[in-house]
């Protein structure tokens, strides 16, 4: 009874959505504040209609209810606790359930916080919200439900794919789904203004701490993925340019895009139109994304078994909400009262071109991902467009951005004063050639580009340090002066400096990884050694084990370095009854921020064993970069000013402020 | 400046980039990207040796040799060609006879050997790559249920 | 009925909780401007800031001042010049209400009744093993769950395999046998259900392996029936008729008159009496419906597990290759024969989908399903 009552509770959540999706805009165009008021009742009370409802599936996981056929498909009895908490969204109805409880919760977030928000501009919020939740809620229900019951049930599940049964999967759907779907705050709000036909200040301060939660969440979401398919898939990748991969990476992209561009429009009133065009295609990419995954257009290992009828659903889904925000825009985006100006070389000028190049790459990760499907429509030749394509394209677009970077912040707005910038960058762009050169003169004979990499990376960090010691004085100043400036920083001012030091650290943990990376394959009997980097590995020998739902053989590795043990290594292969499916479990050692990471082959003939084994030099900096990026994403959340604009509370103290500071 | 050459400024700028990304998408296009062949298509499509391709077919029955060092040899065959493949490394889990696959590198002048430096098989039992299975159904070769093809 | 009580009990809270709001009074509504003002305000504040920080020059900071205090001051005549609205109360306050009293029942009802299976109840597996009735998946989960913790207990897999076998599991059938043969030993039994098993497997064809397990059977007892029949058959399926013949005829007279098989095997004798000249017979791929009918008389255990397999069999051989219109033809039959309707439907269905009903093997299979009263409406597309 259970089972049924949370599937009522969803059909429940449906039609407190389609009253959401009306009444309070009704009520904003009319100025009757009991219906606007109604949208943030029906918010909450929708997402805790879908919480129960994903509660009660998680339930029938925990208990293993093969009566209801999803559990049964991707669950099995002697599944772990966790896996079968995980396997909830581990497939397609579960993760569409997810994707629909983020995003009430996303409403109910507005509903509880946007006290301070003009009413009318939250009640239009919401019920765009509720537009884009009644739509998949009904794409939930009518085509992919999880509640779709079994009888007789059947007595054993039929167990989750195995490469799916990692911690990992416990966190990336979530964390991207969560960064996905937050975007929907800003998609929500750029209509709103769109209807509304006014955009001011208050918009944008409202606008960016939407954007910069939903973009921690993407950042991590993303680079989870990234480090889950390194360590599990066992091929030593931890990037494959797959169109699921970009797929997430695009909206990511857009998203950083719109950051910086809120920014400009909340400061200097500029760029108000082209702010809202990037809230509608961050979103829209979203969802272009979770067509690509969820429509069965792409296959690979995030796309679970699919039928047509979803594909055309979500596409209906796409065309809508795209189709329908973009006439709106052309629509009503001249009703928009245009902006501040400001000169080329000025922090504005600096976002712009930030702007100009993250949505020119974004673009050239859409078009690379789409070709394919779009030539083998038009001509049926097959191709793959792979990292060849997107290293050359992406990668080279991207530099200028790199190098220009620590720049923005030292510019003033309105009108910067380029030399002076570049002289205060002096020091941090001489360490970067520093670097550089030290990494050439280190590697002599290897890639050269390689170094100029390195110290790009350097340079942005000590950019970015450069921008918080001339705010503070720091050195022209006494050293108590500067550190009671420093600390009088706004938070925004770390957050920048943080997230571009991260940008920094991943970039520099890429350059290493791919030009000093070394990867042998290798037999390798009992006793045998082999180099990888600057330790060696003795192979051990195999075992076997046995785990709850599989059986597995590991190969033991000792690693030495200058003849001492240091650590050992075990990788094995396992193999899931169930589905009849072997995997590999790559063994991984980490050694500062390097790792050493050794995967097994297939036996041979002789008793030996294939081995292939990576030395992987500073490769953690490319997620601790992505970790620091989204520290910075925090500090600039918690940032005062992102709270200011709500009249009846704020309202003295700010007044006082200001008369104090004349 | 004046307000309207700064928009100018700002415009011209922003279009000279755009070209230049849209000319050097172009020309990755030209260069970088690997055309997707089933055995049969080879002889007419005349694949220069050193071009990356992708080639995707069934691993033919009894044509892997494995076990002999870390280089494999197997045959990759769409019923009407068959196309010998070595690949130094480690096949991935789900890689087997009869299976469908999809090698990618390159040919080696004068001889017939695809040599592979990837080699990508299904994710799980019921994926088969998309692009094999079209092209095989095409030649009217019949891989198990169709069901779980897509 | 407390089911339906609970979804009365969800829906009206819900209600309430939507025409809360709408029963309030309604204060005024503030202007969007002081909104504005704040933002500007605060701007000002950190234009101060960034001044006395020394992070930009008096002459920016001033020009800066004066395009906020600008902002500021048309926020502030418009603030005051929109005064603040009276408080709305429309007609429309009821027809909201009428609209979420409607609404929520209506779409909700509708769309449970459609998509949800009211009355069935949860069903965790800790219950069922605790009280598994006559539940066979749960008694076969039981003992699964048992084997897998002592996969040495060979009793158990013996006890199972034929259990997975009528209830057409046939694959694991011939692991369970497989691992009760290597735990317990070769008996004429097992190795005779493990070779039963492979034929089932293979779609009624005695293969090599399904032979030298029969042939060991034979040698542990050399009147089993079972093995007798199979090894037969299989000589047969080679053309072997000759030696299938003598096979038949040995194992006919062996059997008491009363023996539930023997009209099967005097049906195999009389037909392969009749071809005796034929030395080219065809192998029969596919089970016949007389095959089908004649194993009634086997006996029930090994009835069920025939006719199930060799249907399965069929099946799964048309799953991989259906373009076999006498094959969905027969599967169609067999499933009426078995009493399996749903699952003639459902082969009727898949049979239209490999052959129109626009052609003429389509209106065949239509016509099929006709007589035989299967519902194909609905299922032509």
């Amino acid at each position: 009874m259970i089972i049924e009552l949370g599937h009522y509770a969803l059909v429940l959540a449906l039609a407190t959505a389609l009253i959401q999706a009306w009444l309070p805009i009704l009520g904003a165009r009319r100025g009757d504040r009991a219906l606007m008021e109604l949208g943030t009742s029906a918010a909450l009370a929708s997402f805790l209609l879908v919480a129960f409802s994903f509660a009660v599936l998680a339930f029938a996981y925990v208990t293993s209810d093969f009566s209801v056929k999803n559990v049964w498909e991707n669950s099995h009895s002697l599944k772990p606790l966790i896996y079968k908490i995980t396997g909830v969204w581990g497939n397609h109805e579960g993760s569409m359930l997810l994707w629909l409880l983020i995003l009430v919760f996303f409403s109910a977030l507005v509903a509880l916080f946007g006290r301070s928000l003009p009413e009318t501009l939250k009640a239009t919020v919401l019920a765009v919200q509720a537009w884009i939740a009644a739509a998949f809620a009904l794409f939930v229900l009518l085509t992919s439900n999880p509640f779709a019951r079994l009888m007789p049930a059947p007595g054993e599940g039929k167990d989750l794919n195995p490469v799916l049964q990692d911690i990992g999967l416990a966190i990336h759907p979530p964390l991207l789904y969560l960064g996905y779907v937050g975007f929907s705050v800003c998609f929500s709000f750029a209509v709103a203004a769109l209807i509304e036909g006014r955009i001011d200040a208050a918009w944008a301060r409202w606008v960016r701490p939407w954007t910069l939660a939903a973009w921690i969440f993407l950042t991590a979401g993303i680079a989870m993925g990234s480090y889950w398919a390194y360590y599990e898939l066992g091929w030593g990748g931890w990037w494959f340019w797959d169109p699921v991969e970009n797929a997430s990476f695009m909206p990511w992209l857009a998203g950083t895009a719109l950051l910086h561009s809120a920014l400009v429009m909340e400061k200097r009133e500029a760029l108000k139109i082209w702010t809202v065009l990037l809230a509608l295609m961050t979103f829209s990419l979203s969802l272009l994304g979770t067509f690509l995954v969820r429509s069965g257009v792409l296959t690979s290992v995030h796309a679970f078994a699919t039928d047509p009828t979803r594909g055309i659903f979500i596409l209906a889904i796409l065309v809508l909400f795209i189709g329908g925000a973009f006439s709106l825009f052309a629509i009503r985006a001249s009703h928009l009262k245009a902006g501040g100006i400001f000169a080329p070389i000025s922090r504005e000028g600096a976002l712009v071109l930030n702007n100009l190049i993250l949505t020119t790459a974004t673009a050239t990760v859409l078009t690379g991902t789409l070709y394919p499907l779009v030539l083998e429509a038009l001509t049926g030749d097959k191709i793959s467009v792979g990292a060849p394509f997107f290293n050359m394209t992406f990668g080279l677009l991207m530099l200028p951005l790199l190098a220009a970077v620590p720049f923005g912040p030292l510019l003033a707005w309105k009108r910067g004063d380029l030399a002076g910038a570049s002289q205060r960058l002096f020091a941090a762009a001489a360490l970067g050639l520093l670097v550089a050169g030290s990494c050439y003169y280190a590697a002599n004979g290897g890639p050269v580009l390689a170094p100029f990499g390195i110290g790009l990376g350097v340079y942005l960090i000590f950019g970015a340090v450069t921008d918080l010691v001339l705010r503070s004085g720091l050195g022209k100043v006494a050293f108590g002066v500067a550190w009671k400036r420093l600390s009088g920083l706004p938070r925004s001012a770390f957050g920048t400096a943080l997230a571009h030091i991260g940008v920094g650290i991943t970039l520099i943990g890429i350059v290493t990884v791919t030009a000093f990376e070394t990867e042998t394959v290798i037999e390798m009997k009992p006793g045998a050694t082999v180099d990888a980097g600057r330790y060696s590995l003795r192979f051990d020998g195999m075992r076997q084990g046995r785990g709850p739902n599989y059986t597995e053989e590991t190969g033991h590795f000792t690693v030495s370095r200058g003849g001492v043990t240091v650590t050992e290594i075990s990788s094995s292969k396992r193999l899931y009854p169930a589905r009849r499916m072997p995997t590999t479990e790559a063994g991984i050692r980490t050694f500062g921020l390097s790792q050493l990471y050794v995967s097994l082959g297939d036996a041979t003939n002789g008793g030996g064993i294939v081995v292939r084994i990576w030395w992987k030099p500073l490769i953690l900096c490319i997620w601790g970069g992505a970790l620091v990026m989204m520290a910075g994403g925090i500090v600039s959340l918690s940032d005062r000013r992102l709270r200011v604009g709500a009249p009846s509370r704020a309202r003295k103290s700010a007044r006082f402020a200001v008369g104090a500071a004349e | 400046m004046t307000r309207k050459q700064k928009r100018l400024t700002i415009i011209g700028g922003g279009v000279a980039f755009l070209m230049a990304a849209v000319l050097l998408v172009m020309f990755a296009f030209s260069q970088a990207v690997a055309y997707f062949y089933v055995p049969g298509d080879l002889a007419k499509a005349g694949v220069a040796p050193g071009t990356r391709i992708r080639l995707g077919g069934l691993v033919e029955a009894g044509s892997v040799k494995r076990g002999e060092g870390k280089t494999v040899t197997f045959s990759v065959t769409d019923t009407l060609a068959t196309v010998p493949v070595t690949y130094t490394g480690i096949l991935p889990d789900l890689f087997r006879e009869g299976q469908g696959v999809v090698a990618e590198g390159a040919f080696v002048a004068g001889s017939p050997v695809f040599v592979a430096d990837t080699v990508l098989a299904k994710h799980d039992e019921t994926y088969m790559p998309k692009d094999v299975a079209d092209r095989l159904e095409a030649q009217g070769v019949t891989l198990g249920g169709k069901e779980n093809i897509r | 009925m407390l089911f339906w009580i609970l979804v009365a009990i969800l829906t009206a809270a819900v209600a309430a909780v939507l025409i809360l709001p709408l029963m309030r009074a309604a204060a005024p509504l503030p202007s969007r401007h002081s909104h504005d003002i704040e933002v500007y305000r605060d701007q000002l504040d950190e234009l101060n800031r960034d001044r006395e920080a020394g992070l930009i020059g008096s002459e920016e900071a001033e020009l800066a001042r004066a395009e906020i205090a600008r902002r500021l001051l048309s926020a502030s005549a418009a603030d005051t010049t929109a005064a603040e609205e009276p408080p709305k109360r429309l007609l429309s306050s009821r027809l909201a209400q009428a609209f979420i009293l409607l609404c929520l029942p209506a779409v909700g009802l509708l769309l449970y009744l459609t998509t949800g299976s009211p009355g069935v109840p949860a069903q965790p597996l800790a219950a069922r093993l605790a009280n598994p009735g006559d539940d066979i998946s749960i008694l076969i989960a039981k003992a699964e769950n048992h084997l897998a913790l002592n996969p040495d207990d060979g009793a158990g897999w013996d006890l199972l395999a034929p259990i997975y076998m009528r209830n057409g599991r046939v694959a694991d059938a011939v692991a369970a046998y497989d691992r009760a043969i290597r735990l317990l030993g070769p008996t004429a039994p097992r190795l005779g259900g493990y070779a039963e098993a492979l034929v089932v497997q293979s779609g009624g064809l005695v293969t090599a392996e399904a032979q030298s397990a029969l042939q060991k059977a034979l040698a542990l007892d050399a009147n089993d029936p079972r093995s007798e029949f199979y090894l037969a058959l299989g000589l047969r399926q080679e053309g072997k008729n000759a030696e299938a013949l003598a096979a038949f005829r040995k194992l006919a007279g062996s059997s008491p008159a009363d023996a539930p098989w023997l009209p099967l095997v005097n049906q195999h004798i009389a037909e392969l009496g009749a071809a005796e000249p034929n030395t080219a017979a065809a192998p029969p791929a596919n089970p016949t419906s007389e095959d089908i009918a004649a194993a009634e008389e086997l006996d029930s255990g090994d009835r069920q597990a025939m006719i199930r397999g060799m249907v399965d069999g069929l099946a799964s051989r048309l799953k991989e290759d259906p373009d076999n219109f006498e094959g969905w033809m027969r599967l169609i039959r067999s499933y009426v024969v078995l009493d399996q309707r749903d699952k003639a439907r459902d082969a009727l269905r898949e049979g239209l989908n490999a052959f129109p009903a626009s052609g003429e093997q389509g209106k065949q299979l239509l016509a099929l399903g006709r007589e035989l009263g299967i519902d194909a409406s609905g299922e032509v597309k």
